[in-house]
């Protein structure tokens, strides 16, 4: 994730706007520091410290789902992210929802949580690498068996390749639950057990709780609980963690986020 | 009423010059504060002597004001106060005054000498709005419309604003209109006033009249009740007639009867709000409010409470304002707020304040800043939304006194509570997000390509081996072939006589094919080394000695060319070549 990370130059208009919704955020002026920081997203800037920023902004004025959603999407880019963390937890402790039963899924949460801030892009690229050089030197040794020493190095090279291989598939797996995550951002809406206005409806799901995205069905998206609970809510009560466009995420026609970078 | 000198107006405009030691005042007002600019103002000067004499009044310039019309009168008066004669002489100068000009007009003061000493008032100070742009009457007149005809007795209901906007006051009157003696009133029966919440504004005991002229006949008028009514949903909305049972003559004694009267039925249109609300407006918001907040005290030791105290004051339905409530503040330990309201009427207006207090107990020392807080109103008097500020508190929290955290559960001096948004981050950096490299195309073939690339390293070596001859091993393999074809060449020498050269090939093609099968370089050794290398390789001795007896032969035709038969010759082509097949199978066994 290290090379992930990389810093890009920011242009200084970005700069600028960043400040100005900054100072209306500390000035009281929530709605426009809002604007300015959704400007920010629509030009395609992927910060930890803006989606942070913008979930507190959209918590002081109470919409609780896209404060998570924001502060969620802070910790995809920054699993580290100490505040973006603190955030979702005081925003998490305000749900209307809570859950029974989490350990009935295996911990998936717990998990996901485990997983995302492997470094998942350093070990793949340590993984082609040793990979490579495990190869030649086995090579090497085929054709010039004199040099003994040549077998050692490349036993090394495959042991690391073997390891970068293990924490490759594990951040994988993590960036797979990452893609499924969305949040709940409707103050609330009736999960039913199919994709249609028509079809019963159990329980309601309220803003900020995360769920798991299952399929997709028309204007319908079938969610899945922490502790299991499924079903299927209207498409536009639930928004994905990881946008399309980002992270190599397909841009899907007709999505919200379609026209995003 | 315009034109009238309303108490109210004069109260504001009332301004007294000085008395010399109680001898002479002087003061000025104004009926109006505001005017259009072809309305008039009347202005009144008064001048009370309480001795005899008379000073010189020296009237303003007017420079903003054209001077309309001015009356004098004089009214003197004696009394006796504890037996010693008083004198009073009022002279009252009353002026119309129409303005020059648009914009703020001042009349200026008006002085007076007297004994030497000079008195003047103070200006008064007056809003003048452009021709036509009269401003409102300050109540509608509740008889502008009646015309009771013959009747003597007429009760009248009224509301001074028939299109309110919901939640503004409005004021019901009810009043008896009479031309005969009215003794007294019974049975008042006041309408219901659904959909209105209502206040009692008067509701007089005892009968008071006022004169008033109808078309040319005096009645009394007398107030029977007035109420505050604030309008809850937009709309048409009726108010049902009053009904009272009315008293006529002299007192008891000479009571004539009662009469029953009904008041006529009202209809109001009650306007919706505006648009443009601001978000999160509350409907009950109504009225002309001021917003101010306090804190108590302002150094406080970390345990002890504060009290926040947040008011609402002004004109309106105090009962249906929702006032702000503090959000969650980090360092202090906040109590359910309570709410108290204080009604009151002044001039007919339903006043009002609502006062929240919350209990703030701070948890830790420092500076703690209680925010401003806001609050959205609608004022129907200007048609408008407003939004009302408190300023933000600072609350300065000093550790706690020695004794007080000395308990058997010290008091903590400085609770800090996890939890709370953080604040925001003021530096943006931003992150690639580039898809992982497991996903890219290149990634899994860049991984196939080593094991596939050495594969193919290995294929290729073994297929070079397969094809490519060694140089050593194509000599082995031609040598046989090579000193036959010098023995073929040595026949040659032969049919052409050559005995010498004859014998140099044959002796070549042997040891060539020894050099190139056998790997015995015999040009460089001698016989018996010749012998040795040759025994050493696995060759029988007898071949061994054949060998070098043909070479030895061949060196001696050489260097004898007279010896020799043809016969002879022959005979050495085939000892060459048996010599050859000789030492070819005895490799081969040796191998």
């Amino acid at each position: 994730m290290i090379l992930a990370l990389l810093l890009a130059a920011l242009p200084a208009g970005v700069t600028q706007l960043f400040a100005d919704a900054n100072a209306a955020y500390l000035s009281g002026d929530v709605a426009r520091a809002i604007a300015a920081y959704e400007a920010l997203v629509a030009e395609g800037v992927a910060s930890p410290e803006l989606e942070t920023n913008l979930g507190a902004a959209y918590l002081r004025q109470g919409k609780r789902g896209l404060a998570a959603l924001h502060f969620e999407r802070a910790l995809f880019l920054d699993p580290g992210d100490d505040d973006a963390r603190t955030d979702l937890a005081e925003v998490r402790r305000g749900n209307v929802d809570k859950l029974e039963g989490e350990s009935e899924e295996g911990g998936t949460e717990t998990v996901a949580r485990l997983l995302a801030p492997l470094p998942g892009a350093a070990a793949a690229i340590l993984f082609v690498a040793s990979w490579v050089g495990a190869w030649t030197l086995f090579g090497l040794r085929i054709f010039r068996r004199e040099r003994r020493q040549l077998s050692t190095f490349a036993s090394a090279a495959f042991g690391l390749s073997l390891l970068a291989a293990a924490l490759t598939y594990a951040a994988a797996l993590g960036r797979g639950l990452a893609l499924q995550r969305a949040v709940v951002v409707a103050q609330a809406a009736p999960a039913r057990e199919g994709p249609g206005e028509k079809s019963a409806s159990h329980f309601e799901v309220h803003e900020g709780t995360t769920v798991r995205l299952e399929d997709e069905e028309g204007q319908y998206r079938r969610i899945k609980l922490a502790n299991g609970l499924t079903g299927w809510v209207p498409s536009g009560a639930v928004e994905l963690v990881v946008p399309p466009g980002w992270a190599g995420r397909p841009v899907l026609a007709g999505s919200a986020r379609a026209d995003q970078p | 009423m315009r034109g009238a000198m309303s108490p109210s107006a004069i109260g504001s405009a009332l301004l007294l010059a000085a008395a010399a030691a109680g001898e002479v005042e002087i003061s000025a007002s104004a009926d109006r504060d505001e005017m259009a600019l072809d309305d008039t103002v009347n202005v009144s000067v008064t001048v009370t002597y309480s001795s005899k004499g008379e000073g010189d009044l020296e009237l303003p310039a007017f420079r903003d004001f054209d001077v309309v019309s001015r009356a004098q009168s004089e009214q003197v008066s004696f009394a006796f106060v504890n037996g010693a004669p008083t004198f009073k002489r009022t002279v009252s100068t009353r002026l119309a005054l129409t303005p020059k000009r648009a914009g703020s007009a001042v009349i200026e003061p008006a002085r007076i000498s007297y004994k030497g000493r000079s008195y003047s008032t103070q200006p008064i100070r007056v809003r003048v709005l452009p021709a036509g742009q009269a401003p409102p009457p300050e109540e509608m007149d509740p008889f502008a419309d009646v015309h009771p005809g013959s009747r003597d007795l007429l009760l009248r209901a009224s509301v001074d604003n028939e299109r309110p906007f919901v939640g503004q006051q409005i004021s019901y009157s009810l009043y008896l209109l009479a031309r005969i003696n009215v003794s007294g009133i019974d049975k008042l029966q006041l309408p219901r006033l659904d959909g209105f919440w209502t206040e009692e504004i008067e509701a007089p005991q005892q009968l008071v009249g006022e004169s008033r002229i109808f078309d040319g006949v005096p009645y009394r008028s007398f107030l029977l009740r007035k109420r505050a009514l604030f309008a809850l949903r937009p709309g048409r909305s009726a108010i049902e007639p009053a009904e009272v049972e009315v008293l006529t003559g002299f007192g008891m004694l000479f009571s004539r009867g009662s009469a029953r009267r009904q008041s006529q039925s009202l209809a109001l249109e009650v306007q919706p709000l505006p648009p443009g609300k601001p978000p999160g407006f509350d409907a009950g918001n109504v009225g002309q409010w001021n917003l101010s907040a306090t804190v108590e005290p302002l150094n406080v030791p970390v345990g002890q409470p504060i009290t926040f105290r947040l008011v609402a004051g002004g004109k309106g339905n105090v009962r249906d304002l929702r006032l702000p409530r503090l959000p969650a503040i980090g360092g202090l330990r906040g109590y359910d707020a309570t709410t108290t309201d204080k009604e009151s009427i002044e001039k007919g207006v339903v006043t009002g304040t609502r006062t929240l207090e919350q209990l703030l107990v701070p948890e830790r020392t420092g500076l703690v800043e209680i925010p401003a807080l806001a609050m959205d109103i609608f004022d129907p008097v200007q048609r408008a939304y407003r939004t009302l500020h408190t300023e933000g508190v600072r609350v300065q929290v000093l550790p706690a006194p020695a004794g007080l955290a000395a308990g058997a559960e010290p008091l903590a001096q400085n609770l800090l509570v996890a939890g709370g948004v953080r604040p925001i981050r003021l530096r943006l950096a931003e992150v690639s997000r580039a898809p992982p490299p497991w996903t890219r195309p290149w990634f899994w073939p860049l991984l196939a390509l080593p094991p596939f690339g050495l594969a193919l390293l290995l294929a290729t070596d073994r297929a070079r081996r397969l094809f490519v001859i060694d140089p050593q091993q194509r000599r082995i393999k031609l040598a046989r072939s090579q000193a036959r074809k010098r023995l073929r060449g040595a026949k040659q020498l032969l049919g052409k006589g050559e005995a010498a050269a004859f014998y140099a090939e044959v002796a070549r093609a042997i040891t060539g094919y020894l050099a190139d099968k056998q790997g015995v370089l015999a040009a460089g050794l001698t016989r018996e080394e010749l012998g040795r290398a040759l025994s050493n390789r696995g060759h029988a001795e007898e071949t061994v000695r054949r060998v070098v007896r043909v070479l030895d032969d061949c060196d001696r035709a050489r260097f004898a060319p007279a010896a020799g038969e043809a016969v002879a010759r022959s005979a050495m082509l085939t000892r060459a070549d048996q010599i050859l097949s000789e030492l070819d199978r005895g490799r081969k066994e040796a191998a």
